[in-house]
Order: C-alpha cells, then structure tokens, then sequence
C-alpha cells in the first residue's frame, strides 16, 4: 500500500497536471482580485476543472499519450488566460473554442486510431482541398492582403487551416504508397493555388511539411534540392509579384524607418518585449493592448510583455516538448504511413511556431500565421488541436502495436 | 472586491516569480517524463526484441534472412525494407503490407514481375506462411510469426489436382490448436495429421499451392491419421533466424 502511494506520489503527471491547474487558478483569480469581478473567480475554478478532465479524462476513454495532452492544454489555457486580461470577450470566446477544439482532437485520435481505408479516403480529401482552397478565390474577403478567409452564416473561416491537416493526412498516405510524383502535384497544385490567395504564410507552411515528409519518406537528396531550388524562386516571384511581401520584407529590414506608419506593429512589438525585460512587468500591468493584432499575430510579445523573456523562453522550451514527443512518436510508428503522418503533424507544428515567433523578434519578416493553440481564432484553435489529435491517433497506434508484439512473444514470437 | 492599485501592483510583481517558478517545475515534470518514458520504452524493445516484425523472409537462393516488418517495400534499392539483389529486381520492386485476417499484402509495383506461388500476379496479392515469391531473378519464402492474427495455409479449400498426395500432408498442421478467424469462425484441428517421412525431403523443392479464394465457411481438409504413432518433427531444411540481440 504503502509502495503504491510512494509509487503514486513519484509519478511525473500527477505533479505536472497539478501544476498546471495552480498556474490557471492563480491566474485567473489574480485577474479577479483586480477588477473584482465575479466572472474571473469562477474562471479560476472551471479552466482548471476542464485542464484536469481534458487532461486526464480523455486518456481514460482511450490510449493518449498524456503529455503532449498536458503540454497542449497549458498552451491552450495560457491563450485563453492572455486574451481574457486584454478583452474578457475574445477570452471567452477562445475559451469556447478551446472546448470545441478538443471534441475534433478526440475525433481525430479515433479516425486515426480506427479508420483504415485511407485509399479511397485520400482521393476524396484532396478534391475536398482543391475545393476549400478554391473557395476564398470565388466568395472570400482580403484581410492582411491575402484573400483566405471566407464567411459562412456570420462566421469567419480560413479553409487552409482545415487543408493544412488533409495535406499532411494525404502525402502522407501517397507517400507511403511511394506515390512520390503524385504528392508533389497535390503539394504543388496547394501551393499555386495559394499563392493566388496571395497567403504566403500558408504557402511557406505547406511547403515546409511536404519538403519534410518528402525528405523522411524517400532521402532523395537530390530532390530536395531541387524543392529548395524551387522554394527559392518561388519566394522571389512572390517577392517581386506582391506589394504587401515587399512592404513586410522592408519592415522586417528597417522598422524604425516609419516607426509610426507601416513598422508601427512590429515597432509596438519591440518595445512591449523589452519593456518586460527578464521576469515581466506582471499580469494585469501590462499595456500590450496598443500593438495591433496583439491577440493574433503578436500574441506572443504579449506573453514576453507580462510574463518576461524567462517565461517566454519556457513556453518556448513547451513547443519543443512537443516537437521532441512527436517525434518520439513518429519513431515508434508502426506502418510508413503513420510514421510519416506522425512526422508530418509535428513539422507542422514546428515550421508554424517558428515562423511566427521568428516573425514577432524580428528574426524572420512577419508573416499572417498564427502561434498554434495561443492565437485568438477558432479555425486555428481547431486546426492546432486536431493536428494534436492526429499525433494522439498514431501515439494509441502505437500502444496498440505495442500490445501485440507483446502478445507475440507471449506465443513464443517463434516462427510457425 | 478589488484591491487597491498600489496592492495589486505589490501582488502582480511578486507573482511574477511564482509563475516563472510554476513553468519551470512543469517544464521540469515534463523532462523528467520524457526521459522517464524514454527509458521504459527502450527497456520494453529490449524485452520485445522482434517488436514491429512479424517475421522474415528467406532468400532461397543464399539461405540468408531478413526481418519482415508490418509493411515496407522489397526491390534492390538500399532504402527498401527488404532488399533483395538479382537480376530483373527492380529498385522498388512491390510493397507489401500486413493485412490482419487476410495475410501479407504484396503490391507489385508497376512494370515489376513478381510471381507468387507459381502464379504472375496482376495486382495485389496475399501471403502466407510458407508462400514462395519470384521477384526478378530473386526468390524467397515468406515465413510468419506465430499469433499472427492471418489465416492459416491449411485453412484454405485447394485445388487438389495441384496436390500430389505426399504434398497434401501439410506438415504445418501439426503445431495448430485453435485458428481465430477473421468472422469469428474457430478451426478446431482437434486431429491434426502428422507429417509423413518423407516431406522433409519434399520441403526443398516443394511447389506450394496457389493461393486459392478466401473461403472462411470452408472446412479444413480432413486428413486421415497416419499409421505410425511417432511423431516426425518438423525441420526447415533452411537456416534457421537469428535472434537479434536488441532494438
């Protein structure tokens, strides 16, 4: 009884989850004692409530792996803690998301963990691609410049979220199949068609992943050089085509040289960072609010703002856990296609969150992509959980595939 | 129930060290995990050394083996799974991919020549147990594990023309108890028939059988009890595998 308590108290995930509920019950609540309202006190009790059971629920109903689950769900919550102090409305609003996230995560851990008949699944994803992607070219509206987002029934969306996760479920599986020429065409005809969305964020995105799992499926050296070549002058076409990536380009390169006017953003960003300095200026102190898109693009500086460089540094060591577990998953694949799959989520998630954060400290010229599970909006949110979701579905494979080897050896793993 | 400026102002600035220390400890717990998990999971191969396969192939030709994984790809290129050197073997010769309840799925890529059993397949095929395959020049045996949850040779109705009577003594029967079948039908072989004398002799040029349509009502073949009561164990006249030491 006695080893089994030890055993219990020993436990690295009894520790981390009730880590992570004190930091949102802190939170919240420090947000209540400061405006005194009643909404942020009870917030302090439910977000850790739905940590715990989003946390160590969902692993009760089948095989997840719990620490991407726990890692996910401090993000997660960390976004909904940020908003929330900036504009309670975008907090709730983040927090419904986050709920609605984590339903479509579970449903794609089952269709991974369950589903086998990619084969003909695969057409049908990609002419469903081809169709969202097309979309925002027939009915969408610009925003940032890039014309992605469409509305349906007073809901804004960006249909290359949602392809993002057939991209990787469908080169994935042709990849598998070493339909190498055919993942291409599919990578490729995404690509073209966004940068007609003029979305360059996204395009830089997709084309990452698929010269990811195209490196790991087949070491043709060659032809990644080739894809590199390719990227390459694509970015200078894109460069000389569209105005808004010079206009980035030359903010990335000089922003104080119209501090006020077209670098303000990214100005706003550089201060709000410095001024936190190593430890923050505190939560509720900040003034992170005059930086433009400080809920979507730049919510980052507002972490480093509040939070300081230290916390910065360990929500971005949290990525890297997870970008570690992914592949940790990937390398336990059982089948080519969940390997690449597996492979292909955490480049995903990788290739985003440094893109962005490379963007925010000025590393990278900005680009309109979210930070995955932060960022204010739902597409995202989903997009980002499900992706987990994807990984969760191999991970259970896994355990599966685990189960039986273990089976095996139990019948003597001998030859008939 | 708000506070005073000044004491929140007190209150947020300490706090910040005690969100810093929190995401510390989490990134700590977190570490610790995955070094933890790491461990766990490199000491579970350890005691699982053939997790992942699920059993090899013979080159008949050099009697040398290869471990068979759940799926991959066969031809001569050095980043096929299996790899198999000869004459017409083509870099990416056919995939192949374990299919519970029905065997080893063998795709022949295109242009590629793969024979299985006798039979030039046009499409993708099954393997079994003891299934011989021609790819190019090269030939090799598939050999599976035990518990794996495929049918078994014997499970299915051939075509007895293509059975010699010493052939028809499948040796395999032998070690079989109770077969889970994919429709949840079980294959008492209650009476297994023993192997003849001679079939050791016969294994090395044995031609096996094509592989017939998938029949799961269809009953095992009854075989008739051989005279003698001695028992002649079964032994493969090819090498025998070698365990790896670890994964």
């Amino acid at each position: 009884m006695k080893e089994k308590h030890r055993k219990k108290r020993r436990d690295p995930y009894r520790l981390l989850l009730s880590a992570v509920m004190l930091f949102y019950f802190l939170g919240f609540f420090m947000l209540g004692i400061k405006d005194g309202n009643w909404e942020s006190f009870l917030l302090s009790l439910v977000v850790p409530a739905i940590i715990f059971v989003g946390t160590a629920g969902i692993p009760k109903l089948f095989p997840a792996d719990k620490l991407l689950l726990s890692l996910t769900n401090f993000l997660c919550a960390l976004g909904v803690l940020v908003l929330y102090r900036l504009s309670p409305q975008r907090g709730l609003s983040q927090a419904f998301n986050y709920g609605v996230g984590v339903g479509c995560m579970v449903l794609c851990t089952l269709v991974v963990r369950y589903w086998r008949h990619w084969k003909w699944a695969t057409p049908l994803m990609m002419g469903a691609s081809f169709f969202l992607l097309m979309l925002p070219l027939a009915i969408g509206t610009e925003k940032n410049g890039a014309q992605s987002w469409i509305s349906l029934g007073g809901m804004s969306m960006q249909p290359s979220e949602i392809v993002k996760l057939a991209l990787a479920l469908s080169v994935s599986y042709l990849l598998s199949r070493r339909r190498v020429v055919l993942s291409i065409l599919f990578a490729g005809v995404c690509l073209l068609i966004l940068m007609l969305q003029k979305d360059l964020g996204t395009a830089l995105l997709y084309y990452g992943v698929t010269l990811i799992l195209l490196y790991a499926a087949t070491g043709n050296k060659p032809l990644i050089g080739a894809g590199l070549l390719g990227g390459a002058g694509a970015a200078v076409v894109g460069y000389q085509m569209f105005a808004h990536v010079k206009r980035r380009v030359a903010i990335w390169l000089d922003p104080w040289a119209d501090p006020s006017g077209a670098g303000y953003q990214i100005v706003q960003s550089l201060i709000a960072m410095v001024n936190g300095g190593v430890w923050g200026v505190g939560l509720g102190l900040g003034n992170a609010s005059v930086i433009p898109e400080y809920y979507n693009d730049f919510i980052f500086s507002v972490i480093l703002h509040e939070f300081g460089l230290i916390f910065g540094l360990i929500v971005l060591c949290m990525y890297m856990f997870i970008v570690i577990r992914g592949s940790m998953i990937a390398r336990r694949s059982r089948t080519v296609f969940h390997a690449l799959l597996a492979i292909g989520c955490t480049g995903l998630l990788a290739l985003q969150t440094f893109v962005i954060i490379g963007g925010n400290i000025k590393l990278i010229p900005l680009t309109g992509v979210t930070l995955p599970f932060i960022s204010y909006g739902g597409t995202s949110m989903v997009s980002s959980l499900c992706v987990i979701g994807l990984l969760q579905g191999v991970a259970s494979r896994n355990e599966a595939g685990v189960d039986e080897d273990r089976a095996l050896a139990m019948q003597g793993g001998e030859l008939e | 129930m708000g506070v005073s400026v000044d004491w929140y102002e007190l209150l947020a600035m300490l706090m910040r060290y005690v969100f810093v220390a929190i995401g510390i400890l989490i990134l700590w717990r977190a570490f610790c995990w995955l070094r933890r998990d790491a461990r766990a999971y490199k000491k579970e191969m350890r005691s699982l050394p053939d997790a992942g396969l699920i059993g090899e192939v013979v080159n008949l030709a050099t009697g040398k083996s290869q471990p068979l994984p759940r799926e991959g790809m066969m031809g001569s290129s050095r980043f096929c799974d299996i790899r198999l050197k000869g004459a017409g073997v083509r870099r990416c010769h056919a995939l192949f991919a374990l299919e519970e309840g029905k065997g080893l799925q063998v795709i022949p890529q295109r242009g590629s020549r793969v024979i299985m059993a006798g039979v030039e397949l046009r499409g993708p095929a099954h393997a079994l147990h003891g299934t011989e395959l021609q790819l190019g020049n090269a030939v090799v045996k598939v050999r599976l594990f035990a518990g794996l949850k495929v049918p078994h040779p014997s499970q299915f109705q051939v075509d007895q023309s293509m059975y010699d009577e010493q052939e028809a003594d499948a040796p395999w029967l032998e070690e079989i108890e109770d077969v889970p079948s994919p429709f949840g039908v079980t294959y008492a072989q209650e009476e297994a028939p023993r192997a003849p004398e001679a079939y050791q002799a016969a294994d090395a040029g044995q031609q096996y059988p094509q592989q017939a349509q998938w029949q799961p009502s269809a009953p095992v073949i009854p075989q008739e009890e051989p005279e003698d009561d001695e028992a002649i164990p079964y032994q493969s006249p090819l090498p025998q595998r070698r365990r790896r030491s670890g994964r």
